[in-house]
């Protein structure tokens, strides 16, 4: 028997086996829509159509009942689809895609909408990036629902349910249903033949049948194909949500810190000298330690305003700018720090604000984690861009986890349209760059 | 003593004036702006001055300037800087020229109105009268081969104390040492710092100082 060129009859055999496992799985993943679909039309049409039945009335009046009936089975169908579009399609998009990439070595990279973050307001509120809630646990719950079936992706692999059940679908159950009725046929007295005929059709398309998949996952399985302005504004949209969550978090730790702080001492001081002025004729030395009881919560109080004030506009950086102010850092920091700046005047307000809590946080990461013994910080501006970079001769495998001090300040960037650089092997050395584009002043 | 206030908190200003008048001293002039401190410092050279770092029309660092450059002008001039903050660089920038005469206090340090005036009269008298925390913070810093590393506990809080400005004596009371014991720490502090050891106190400290202040680590 001569051999097909790059094979053999095993591998042929092979090669029908897998085809019609391959269909199979194909038609299991989009018989779904067609599975609603179907039963809905005929069940609706069998019942619409018969309101009508044995209608006498002009012609032109019988049409437009038939008309009528018609849409109303469309809309039926349409329903049942939406019903069962956001239920199913994710699974079914996600099932599709991993066999894209293990047969067709199709690697297709989609996002579906993060579940974004819940904080806890200082009115007690929950914030789930779209309302309030009274527990955490309803806002989480929202986040999740709203993240889930506000995603354009969901829509998107919606829309390859459809089209797949339209067009994989019968295209990868062709050999299978050759294989049913052909078995059927050759089961039948005087069909034999022609069954035979079929059941081999149907093994000579089992190899091919399964390849429709790649056009239309090609097509219909990526990303949601959004212009480029649409994808900026869903960027920017997150990079809005994020700044909601960020200022929220922090204008609640500012909250917390004059509450539980400076506040509580004032009172406690209003308190003390109440008391003083009570006591001062007729027990004047109590009266004196009172008060200078008072003047050390003064002073207390100073010193908290003072941390607080450190952590919202750092003085030396209102003072003296971006440079001087990392200098002050690098000479607070528990490890040796040189710093080179090639910055030639003071960049706009927020940017400078926004890489030096870049860097405090690196130098408090290198302290914490690095075992560094140097750590160099150099600033320079060129093309417009302001560059932060912090190397250290630790231990390295610095990572931008979900969470982490590094995603944080990635998160920072992104919002003035920065970026954060790592390049952290295991074992070190660490080098990590913030860079923003800004104006000097 | 004649003093120069500039700060431009009216109420703080009316504070210190008062503060310092009720010491017995003249308040030659109260500034509330960066050039006026200037020309206040110049014209007036007055015996000490008070001055706050944060003044207007900038609000940055005007104060700390103006007293820079009028100690440029007239060396020595004796200068208490007074912030909300306290920074090691500003601190350095103040010591850099090794003259002496220079105080820098958190603000919170005039509650106690005696250990104010202590201070003024240390920086009037050419000596320095550093923030404790400032201090802390000079004395912390992590440095590679460096002399600080050698000295003992004791020796570090006695170095502590008299960068901030205090005699053997105010040392020997607050460590509960008799006041030979510290004089024989300080000999050993000069000597593994490597300073030539001669009898004027106030230059030993701002030698000391000088040698904190001036080897320029973290600045390039």
């Amino acid at each position: 028997m001569r051999t097909p060129p790059g094979g053999n009859p095993l591998r042929w055999s092979i090669e029908i086996g897998l085809g019609l496992y391959r269909s199979v799985v194909l038609t299991g993943l989009t018989c779904v829509m067609a599975l609603v679909a179907v039963p809905v039309a005929v069940g609706g049409s069998a019942l619409a159509y018969s309101w009508s039945e044995g209608l006498s009335a002009p012609l032109a009046v019988r049409a437009l009942a038939t008309l009528g009936e018609t849409l109303v089975v469309v809309l039926w169908v349409a329903v049942s689809l939406w019903v069962v579009h956001p239920l199913t399609s994710r699974a079914l998009a996600k099932a599709a895609r991993r066999c894209a990439a293990k047969w067709l070595d199709l690697d297709i990279q989609v996002a579906y909408r993060p579940v974004p973050p819940v904080t806890r307001m200082a009115t007690g509120f929950w914030w789930d990036g779209h309302e309030y809630h009274k527990s955490e646990s309803e806002a989480r719950r929202r986040a999740k629902v709203h993240a889930r079936f506000h995603d354009p992706q969901l829509h998107w692999d919606g829309l390859w349910a459809l089209a797949a059940s339209v067009t994989v679908l019968p295209v990868a159950a062709l050999p299978l249903l050759a294989l049913g009725y052909g078995g059927y046929m050759a089961l039948t007295p005087g069909l034999t033949g022609y069954g035979i005929a079929v059941i081999l059709a149907g093994l000579a398309g089992a190899p091919f049948a399964w390849r429709i998949l790649g056009p239309l996952a090609r097509r219909f399985l990526g990303p949601v194909p959004s212009t480029r302005l649409g994808r900026r504004v869903e960027e920017l949209e997150a990079i809005r949500a994020d700044l909601t969550q960020t200022q929220a978090a922090e204008l609640e730790r500012i909250e917390r810190g004059l509450h539980d702080g400076a506040q509580a001492r004032l009172v406690a001081m209003g308190m003390s000298m109440g008391a003083a002025e009570q006591l001062v004729d007729t027990n004047p030395e109590a009266a004196k330690a009172i008060l200078a009881e008072a003047r050390a919560t003064s002073a207390t109080a100073l010193a908290e305003l003072r941390s607080l004030v450190r952590g919202i506009n750092p003085p030396v950086l209102a003072e003296r700018g971006l440079v001087d102010a990392v200098r002050a850092l690098a000479l607070d920091a528990s490890v040796v720090v040189d710093v080179l700046s090639q910055v030639p005047a003071r960049p706009e307000r927020p940017v400078e604000s926004a890489v030096y809590f870049s860097v405090a946080e690196l130098l408090a990461n290198v302290a914490k984690h690095s075992r560094a013994e140097r750590v160099k910080v150099e600033l320079s501006y060129a093309a417009r861009t302001l560059t932060a970079t912090v190397s250290d001769d630790g231990i390295g495998g610095a990572a931008a986890s979900t969470g982490s001090g590094l995603s944080g300040i990635e998160r920072r960037m992104t919002a003035f349209g920065g970026r954060l650089e790592i390049e952290s092997p295991a074992g070190g050395p660490t080098r990590i760059t913030v860079a923003v584009p800004c104006e000097l002043s | 003593m004649r003093i120069v206030v500039a700060e431009d908190l009216f109420l703080l200003r009316d504070g210190l004036v008062r503060l310092v008048e009720a010491y017995g001293h003249t308040v030659v002039a109260a500034v509330d702006t960066g050039p006026d401190t200037l020309d206040a410092l110049v014209s007036h050279r007055p015996d000490a001055a008070i001055v706050d770092v944060r003044l207007p029309p900038t609000f940055s660092d005007e104060g700390l300037q103006a007293a820079l450059s009028a100690r440029r002008a007239i060396p020595g001039l004796p200068v208490l800087i007074l912030s909300q903050h306290v920074e090691q660089l500003y601190a350095r920038e103040l010591l850099a020229d090794g003259h002496g005469g220079i105080g820098y206090q958190l603000k919170d340090r005039v509650l106690d109105a005696g250990q104010f005036m202590d201070a003024v009269h240390r920086v009037a008298d050419g000596g320095t009268a550093l923030d404790p925390t400032v201090v802390a913070k000079l004395l912390g810093r992590p440095n590679r081969a460096d002399p600080l590393a050698t000295l003992t506990e004791r020796e570090r809080s006695v170095l502590a104390l008299m960068a901030e400005g205090l005699s053997n004596t105010a040392i020997a009371n607050q460590l509960f040492l008799s006041e030979g014991s510290i004089s024989k720490y300080t000999t050993t502090i000069f000597a593994k710092l490597g300073l030539a050891n001669d009898d004027d106190t106030n230059r030993r400290v701002r030698a000391v100082l000088a040698y904190l202040g001036a080897d320029g680590h973290g600045d390039q």
